[in-house]
């Protein structure tokens, strides 16, 4: 048996969602997938998804897999919005899977977003005006950087169980806030905490080994959000998230539940780089043909940017993230000759990984980007076969269209083999 | 309570959650009980809507509805949909701070609950009260309930600051399927509200009683079993004028509740309460717009009863 893990090698939008449904359309070695794990992350996640039939759904809580009638599981590793998950549920249903909080579970560990934190994040963000770090507006970064400052007080899922404590630790909250900040447009404690109630008694709420029980039944697929270039360490400081985007958390889960390394280790890239929001973006091209519909400007995050493949910033994200055995190569259905390829920039074609930590020092980094030129050379006309070489990791399945349909195999049985790194368990955060 | 978005958010997400269970939130009535909750007994009490800090104009809207049998799958209907009401009326900035009542109507001539009443409430406890509502079964078959017992209540049993201290009525929404009694028996009052009355009233005064305090609908919706029986509904036009509402499509009911409150708060007018609809994905527009289209017009009164004098220029609806 064999677990996947799923990351995206950019800073996002590299279609996440669709290789974790295709996925679980398709199976893993011939088994069904058990469940999908959120390991990372909040609701700011937006994993698209579209069915053959031509129903969509874009997936900020709900594993992708969902329309497949997977179960999901969120690790205490993600940040749970249980205003946002019920109204994505209801979503859901619009499109068809009534039941998906019937199989969904949630770990008590794991942090909370609340309006109160919404609300801080977005004052924050308006702030900043010019400076904005293109943070989502949704609060969990908010809610880290909380949890961070004060343990202890940082509202949880299990929480909710209990009125009476997170009713207290709401009000330490948001006077924490206004304090801060000033007057916030916020809800009544008490509302809150009658509708996180409301969450509680609906969703189960499960303990860390449940885990085990699910790694147990099946292949699980662990499902990353964002892109290891926006991880709060090695990304481009401040340009970055709340959040470790590598499969670090992944393998904490899978070593708590005595699987360590017992997975293949899947990144996801588009055949262009993209961002939305500010921050570096080396190869990026205004003049590129292409829209993303999924991606519309927005007041948090501005306009969504294209820039031709950039090989230098992705073999950083690998280097990062200690190594990936296949890569799912998207939008292949897009390549043209407008397409260029980055193998190297002005002054280097590697970015060194840095220590954890040292945020000063990826600031310095981020500086020089900005600085920075790429070196183009023509789109190739293998793309698969290019990357493969550029990133030095296979290219094991490419899609060429929205749908798990337009997926094509090019290793059979990539998910044969574990990530041999991480065979003896990765360190544990 | 905050004005954002963020508000209904919370209430919304608590009525989300109830409904996705798919657990009935009438479940004190299917848990057998069959007396009315002590939460939601009238006997001997006063309903108060009151200003606050948080409400400082606090608009008192009642919701009542017909629990009988002859309402078929209606009350459940309405259960499913009433809890989107607050966050219509805030979303919509149809009413600034709504003090939301429910209650239920039955017959007090054989139903063990003849008049469920809840409390006015700024938030979704008023949700809790929908699931202490019992519905009856009974009733049916005369083509007649209660609901003179339940406007005496509203009339005699309510404070509503926004009316006593700002002169504005409340707003009151009979959703049912029947006639009323003709006259408010003494004897009833005397067992369901405790009041001692020394002789009936005639149904007239006790509706012209509670137009003072409240704006006052009846709201017929078709799939109820006497749905479009012009009999009840020349009864009610006859009492209410425009405000006798035949409802298309008991899903609508919410949206019909709200935009007629955002008439009469003159926070919109019909168009712009439509395109609302529209813009929140609504499917019930045209329900809501058939239903309204003769409220907004006003004057216009269909009833072979013709109307209480008294009624013109007193409805703030008909000078729209």
């Amino acid at each position: 048996m064999n677990n996947v893990l799923v990351a995206d090698l950019g800073y996002g939008d590299a279609g996440k969602g669709t290789v974790v449904d295709w996925l679980c359309a398709k199976g893993i070695d011939g088994r069904p997938v058990a469940a999908v794990v959120r390991y990372n992350g909040g609701g700011q996640a937006g994993h698209s998804v579209v069915l053959p039939d031509g129903r969509r759904h874009v997936f900020a809580q709900f594993g992708a897999g969902t329309l497949r009638g997977v179960h999901t599981h969120l690790s205490r590793f993600m940040v749970v919005d249980p205003l946002a998950l019920v109204v994505e549920a209801d979503h859901l249903a619009d499109v068809g899977v009534p039941d998906a909080l019937d199989r969904l579970t949630v770990e008590g560990d794991a942090l909370l977003t609340t309006p109160y934190h919404r609300a801080a994040n977005r004052a924050r963000e308006i702030a900043r005006g010019a400076h904005r770090h293109g943070s989502c507006g949704k609060g969990v970064g908010e809610a880290m950087g909380y949890a961070l400052a004060h343990p202890s007080d940082a509202p949880r899922v299990a929480d909710a169980q209990a009125p009476g404590v997170l009713g207290a630790k709401l009000a330490v909250l948001r006077d924490r806030l206004v304090d801060e900040l000033g007057p916030l447009d916020v809800p009544p404690v008490e509302a809150t905490v009658r509708a996180f109630g409301a969450f509680a008694a609906r969703v189960p709420i499960v303990s860390r080994a449940f885990l085990g029980n699910l790694l147990a039944v099946g292949p699980v697929v662990f499902e990353g959000a964002q892109g290891v270039l926006l991880d709060e360490w090695h990304g481009f400081h401040p340009y970055t998230t709340w959040s470790t985007t590598t499969f670090d958390n992944a393998e904490t889960l899978l070593v708590e539940a005595g699987q360590a390394g017992n997975a293949t280790r899947l990144g996801v890239l588009r055949v262009v780089t993209t961002r939305h929001g500010p921050g570096p973006l080396v190869t990026e091209d205004p003049a590129l043909p292409l829209t993303d519909p999924n991606n519309p400007t927005n007041r948090w995050q501005g306009r969504f940017r294209f820039g031709h493949f950039d090989a230098v910033a992705h073999r950083y994200a690998i280097e990062v993230c200690g190594g990936v055995d296949g890569i799912a190569l998207t939008h292949l259905d897009i390549v043209g000759p407008a397409l260029k390829f980055c193998d190297s920039y002005d002054w280097t074609d590697r970015l060194l990984p840095g220590p954890v930590g040292d945020l000063a020092r990826q600031e310095a980094l981020t500086r020089r980007l900005f600085s920075t030129r790429p070196r183009f050379s023509n789109g190739p006309v293998d793309w698969p076969s290019a990357v493969s070489a550029a990133l030095d990791a296979p290219v094991v399945v490419t899609s060429h269209g929205p749908t798990a349909d337009g997926k094509q195999v090019l290793r059979p049985n990539w998910a044969a083999r574990a990530h041999p790194a991480a065979a003896g368990g990765h360190p544990a955060r | 309570m905050g004005s954002g978005v963020w508000s209904t958010d919370v209430y919304d997400a608590a009525d989300r959650y109830r409904r996705s269970t798919g657990r009935s939130a009438f479940a004190y009535s299917d848990s057998g009980a069959r007396t009315v909750h002590s939460k939601l007994d009238p006997h001997g009490t006063v309903r108060e809507s009151r200003d606050s800090a948080d409400h400082p104009e606090s608009i008192s809207i009642a919701v009542l509805f017909d629990v009988t049998g002859s309402m078929g799958d209606v009350p459940r209907v309405l259960q499913t949909k009433l809890p989107k009401l607050l966050g219509l009326l805030l979303r919509n900035g149809y009413a600034r701070d709504p003090q939301i009542l429910f209650g239920a109507v039955g017959d007090a001539t054989c139903d063990r609950v003849p008049l469920q009443i809840g409390q006015f409430e700024s938030d979704n406890r008023m949700d809790d009260d929908l699931g202490r509502i019992v519905l009856e079964g009974g009733g049916g078959g005369q083509l007649t309930e209660s609901y003179e017992l339940a406007l005496y209540y509203l009339a005699r049993h309510t404070e509503l600051d926004c009316f006593t201290r700002r002169g504005r009525r409340g707003y009151l929404f009979v959703i049912g399927d029947e006639l009323a009694y003709d006259r408010v028996k003494a004897r009833e009052v005397r067992n369901v509200c405790g009041d001692d009355l020394s002789e009936d009233i005639p149904i007239r005064r006790i509706v012209s009683e509670v137009r003072r305090k409240f704006d006052t609908y009846f709201l017929l919706p078709r799939g109820a079993s006497y749905a479009g029986n012009a009999k009840v509904l020349d009864f009610w036009r006859g009492l209410l004028g425009q405000n006798a509402i035949e409802l298309d499509d008991p899903n609508a009911v919410c949206e019909t509740i709200a935009l007629a409150v955002g008439l009469g708060e003159a926070a919109i007018d019909l168009d712009a309460g439509l395109s609302d609809l529209a813009a929140a994905g609504s499917t019930v527009a045209a329900s809501v717009s058939t239903a309204l289209a003769p409220v907004e017009r006003g004057g216009r009164v269909l009833s072979t009863w013709g109307l209480p004098t008294t009624l013109h220029g007193d409805d703030r609806i008909s000078r729209l």
